[in-house]
């Protein structure tokens, strides 16, 4: 080797890539980016006012909406399904969740209930809701309450199955009954799974909300896209979609402010 | 260097005749169209053109296409999927035509004096509690599909001509809102009288009034057609409109007029019976063909007068854009207008 | 309060893990058990303390436990077992709240053992801001906060580096020296085992039984890194056990 120097070559660097690293603003520069595509092909009349609404007037319409104090007779009804349905929903989840992590029988007798329940289209229970819970803010709860029941139970239970189960070996070598080793080792080990499990769920709300919007709902965000798809009114139909999505951005930042204080022990 | 032989003249002389053939009349062209349909007794005007070869004879080689609600159908026009349909005036459709997509060419259904028309139901318990003609809804609540459908439209005529106040609930579909009133979830509702009666009949609701006291001569439905087809392919949609007139001047004679007698009656529910409650025995299903018989308009004509008033009224709730014009609606060129 | 093995035997299932074990382990005294891997150490720790039942045998704890002993038989582990959501004094605190003693003292006990393990400045500490030793550091001092009548120690250090584990090796021998402790260490080390044990019992491949019982009289704090008599010891030991170990290992293969 060292006969032929001129052979000698820099050893080549292959290491490179699968490291995804933070990039700031990119995420805004293509949903800017879009919405400045959609805004000229809708000006210049490449893309017909049947096929999408120019983005100004979308927004004018949310202007609209927000002056005329509709966005809170509209967002008002909405939130407070989506909070009655979410809380009744989750946390008869969360419970059933933990008692099926815990106990044999009930893990037994519910495990394939909830597989049962799961890929029910809850959309397809709308009218039998209107029968038993009226036809009133009842069915929309239960549909949102039934909607995010089945992820929660199923992402709760699994996160029990998955505390450490060392930890709980350590709780009885100590003498620590059982209630403090529910309480103090098995909640506080499940937690990360089941707010990862919330995460589906909100999400899960906030879908069904349309459909639960569906019978007879005068306001609501749900009832006002519906409205404006039979209008044909495509600045109402994508105003109204864009405040869902918010409302799921905002769902999710919320979890994971949650996440950060709760959670600041995960390494 | 463009050599010209037999074949190719042939072909671009071939071509110059198609053009010419456009032009004219399409008698014996045999053009293809698909004509939307929903399955009621107030779209028999093409189901009998169909049947009776009226299209054919004027040159048109119809396809119907069957769809579930009129909002798909609607938009299945917007897109050029579906030439010629017959629907209700809704919000929807008058925003479409505000986006440059349809036409209004022609009438299709009318309330008229003297013939049973669209009923207004009450559910059994609000009957009971005293809901037993339209003045005592105030208050209730009122079925509709959605906002700016036709049942709101009537919904609020009827509730302006009482001075009252209804609560709409919208439930999209007929099918929701009849479950609705049945069980008593919704207090009222208004409908064609072929859902209408069977329903009385059952004893679950109650009809408590017509439309007709309301709304004299109201323009139920229309045909319409793509914003294209009704400047660009007049010829066609001349020949459409003749072959759809005499499919609805044969309804009108064998079941609203009963010129034809009972033959001619029978007749007629036979041939609308392979489009209409298609999942029912024929005993079963005529009589709720023939209480479901109303006008269809003669010629197509349209009664521009209704067509103005639920325009208005639609602009009046903000459910269409306050610059919606009656022409931007309606392309009066083809049929007679009152 | 000493314990007493009688008779231990047990299988799971059809594979025999250990036969007639006998054994005293007396008051403030260090016994080592070695053994090659699988022979049923961790096992014989959970019979111990009472995690588990043997087939045939018994436990006995012989004489009462001291005076504010809150947990007579407490375990050690190998992988540390601390709750990370709590800090090292909430971790030292999950095992003496349920015993419902005065705020103040409970206090005064954490301060106390996190004193004896020189971990006082890290009370507040979460256990992923920890070392690996300082951990187990977190561990022992919980197992002193509840003053057991013995300590069961399964491998405690053989998750550290080694330097790691003579700093610890260091740290047991200390806190010994100043109150002397009963404890059962269960190691597969060997030097571990001289510098730690007061007598070593070795067992068998599997099915466990003991081979021999060595005892050492030198007293742990004169026991250094590198000392001829405990090197001695140590090869001897070794001598003992190397043909159980590849035996075990070959034999692993199969199972
Ligand atoms: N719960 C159990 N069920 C079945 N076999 C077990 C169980 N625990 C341990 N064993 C078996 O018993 C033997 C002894 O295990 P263990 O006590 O962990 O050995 P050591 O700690 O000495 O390495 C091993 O062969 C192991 O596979
Ligand atoms: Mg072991």
């Amino acid at each position: 080797m060292s006969e032929a120097p001129d052979t000698a070559r820099r050893v080549a660097f292959r290491g490179g890539g699968f490291a995804p690293t933070p990039r700031r603003f990119v995420g805004a520069a293509v949903f800017i980016l879009l919405i400045v595509l959609a805004e000229i092909g809708t000006r210049t009349g490449v893309i017909s006012p049947l096929t999408l609404p120019k983005p100004s007037d979308v927004l004018a319409t949310f202007g609209d909406l927000y002056r005329s104090g509709l966005l809170w007779k509209h967002l008002g009804p909405s939130l407070s399904r989506l909070a009655v349905g979410a809380t009744l929903g989750v946390s008869l989840g969360i419970s059933v969740g933990i008692l099926i992590g815990l106990f044999s029988y009930i893990r037994a007798g519910l495990v394939p209930l909830v597989a049962a329940l799961f890929p029910i289209p809850k959309i397809a229970l709308l009218p039998l809701f209107v029968i038993w819970f009226g036809i009133d803010e009842g069915s929309k709860y239960a549909l949102i309450a039934f909607g995010t029941f089945t992820p929660t139970v199923v992402a709760t239970y699994g996160a029990v199955d998955n505390v450490d189960r060392t930890l709980i070996r350590m709780g009885q070598s100590f003498g620590l009954s059982w209630v403090s080793i529910v309480r103090k080792i098995v909640l506080p080990g499940a937690m990360p799974g089941i707010l990862s499990g919330l995460r589906i769920s909100l999400a899960i709300a906030i879908i069904l909300l349309v459909a639960a919007e569906m019978l007879g709902a005068e306001y609501g965000i749900g009832a006002y896209i519906l409205e404006a798809g039979a209008l044909y009114d495509l600045e109402r139909l994508f105003a109204g979609v864009v405040i869902l999505s918010v409302l799921g951005v905002l769902v999710s930042m919320a979890i994971g402010l949650i996440e950060r204080r709760l959670l600041v022990w995960r390494v | 260097m463009i050599t010209l032989n037999r074949r190719k003249a042939l072909g671009l002389m071939g071509g110059a005749v198609t053009a010419a053939g456009l032009a004219t009349p399409a008698l014996s062209q045999n053009k293809k169209i698909t004509v939307g349909a929903l399955r009621f007794t107030s779209h028999s005007g093409s189901f009998v053109a169909v049947e009776r070869g009226y299209f054919a004879d004027a040159g048109l080689d119809v396809e119907l296409k069957f769809f579930q609600a009129a909002q798909p159908m609607a938009v299945a026009i917007a897109s050029g999927d579906v030439d010629y349909a017959v629907t209700a005036i809704s919000g929807g459709l008058i925003s479409l035509a505000d986006k440059g997509a349809i036409k209004v060419i022609g009438g299709a259904l009318s309330e008229e004096a003297g013939i049973d028309g669209q009923k207004i139901l009450a559910s059994d318990a609000a009957f009971n509690a005293g809901l037993t003609s339209p003045a005592g809804l105030d208050g209730k609540s009122f079925g509709m599909s959605t906002a700016g459908s036709s049942f709101h439209y009537m919904g609020s005529k009827v509730a302006e001509a009482e001075g009252v106040t209804v609560k709409f609930k919208p439930l999209q579909k007929v099918g929701a809102i009849i479950g609705a009133l049945k069980s008593g979830q919704i207090d009222a509702w208004s409908i064609v009288p072929h859902i209408a009666k069977p329903l009385a009949g059952s004893g679950a609701v109650h009809i408590i009034g017509s439309i007709a006291d309301y709304l004299p001569d109201y323009q139920v439905t229309t045909v319409f057609t793509s914003t294209q087809n009704a400047s660009d392919e007049k010829a066609m949609t001349g020949d459409f409109l003749a072959g759809f007139s005499k499919g609805v001047a044969d309804y009108n004679a064998a079941m609203v007029d009963k010129t034809g007698g009972a033959e001619d009656e029978t007749a007629m529910v036979d041939l609308i019976h392979k489009y209409v409650y298609t999942d029912r025995p024929r005993e079963k299903a005529a009589p709720s063909i023939i209480n479901g018989s109303m006008r269809l308009n003669a010629g197509a004509a349209l009664n521009m007068g209704s067509v103005e008033d639920q325009l208005n009224w639609f602009k009046s709730e903000n459910l269409v854009d306050a610059k919606v014009t009656l022409e931007t609606l309606v392309d009066a060129s083809y049929v007679e207008t009152t | 309060m000493d314990i007493r093995l009688s008779g231990i035997s047990h299988s799971y299932g059809e594979v025999e893990v250990m036969r007639d074990i006998t054994l005293d382990v007396p008051s403030g005294r260090i016994v080592c058990i070695v053994g090659p891997s699988g022979c049923g150490k961790s096992t014989l720790l959970r019979f111990i303390g009472g995690l588990e039942r043997p087939d045939r045998g018994e436990v006995l704890q012989l004489g009462a436990p001291p005076t504010g002993c809150l947990n007579p038989l407490t375990y050690v582990f190998q992988d540390f077992a601390l709750l990370p959501w709590r800090s090292v004094a909430g971790n030292i605190a999950l095992v003496l709240e349920d015993h419902g003693l005065p705020r103040a003292q409970m206090d005064e006990i954490i301060q106390d053992v996190l004193a004896r393990t020189k971990l006082s400045d890290f009370a507040q500490a979460l256990p992923k801001q920890l070392s690996g030793g300082m951990k187990q550091r977190v561990a022992i001092a919980r197992a002193m906060a509840v003053n057991p009548a013995v300590m069961l120690m399964d491998e405690p250090l053989s998750a550290l580096d080694s330097q790691t584990r003579e700093l610890l090796m260091d740290d047991l021998i200390g806190l010994w020296t100043r109150t002397p402790f009963t404890a059962v260490y269960v190691t597969h080390n060997l030097a571990e085992a001289v510098r730690l044990g007061h007598s070593i019992v070795v067992l068998s491949r599997r099915p466990g039984q003991i081979r021999e019982v060595v005892h050492l009289d030198m007293p742990l704090a004169e026991r250094g890194l590198g000392d001829p008599d405990l090197d001695r010891k140590q090869q001897y030991l070794w001598a003992l056990m190397r043909d159980e170990a590849r035996a075990a290992d070959a034999e692993l293969i199969h199972v």
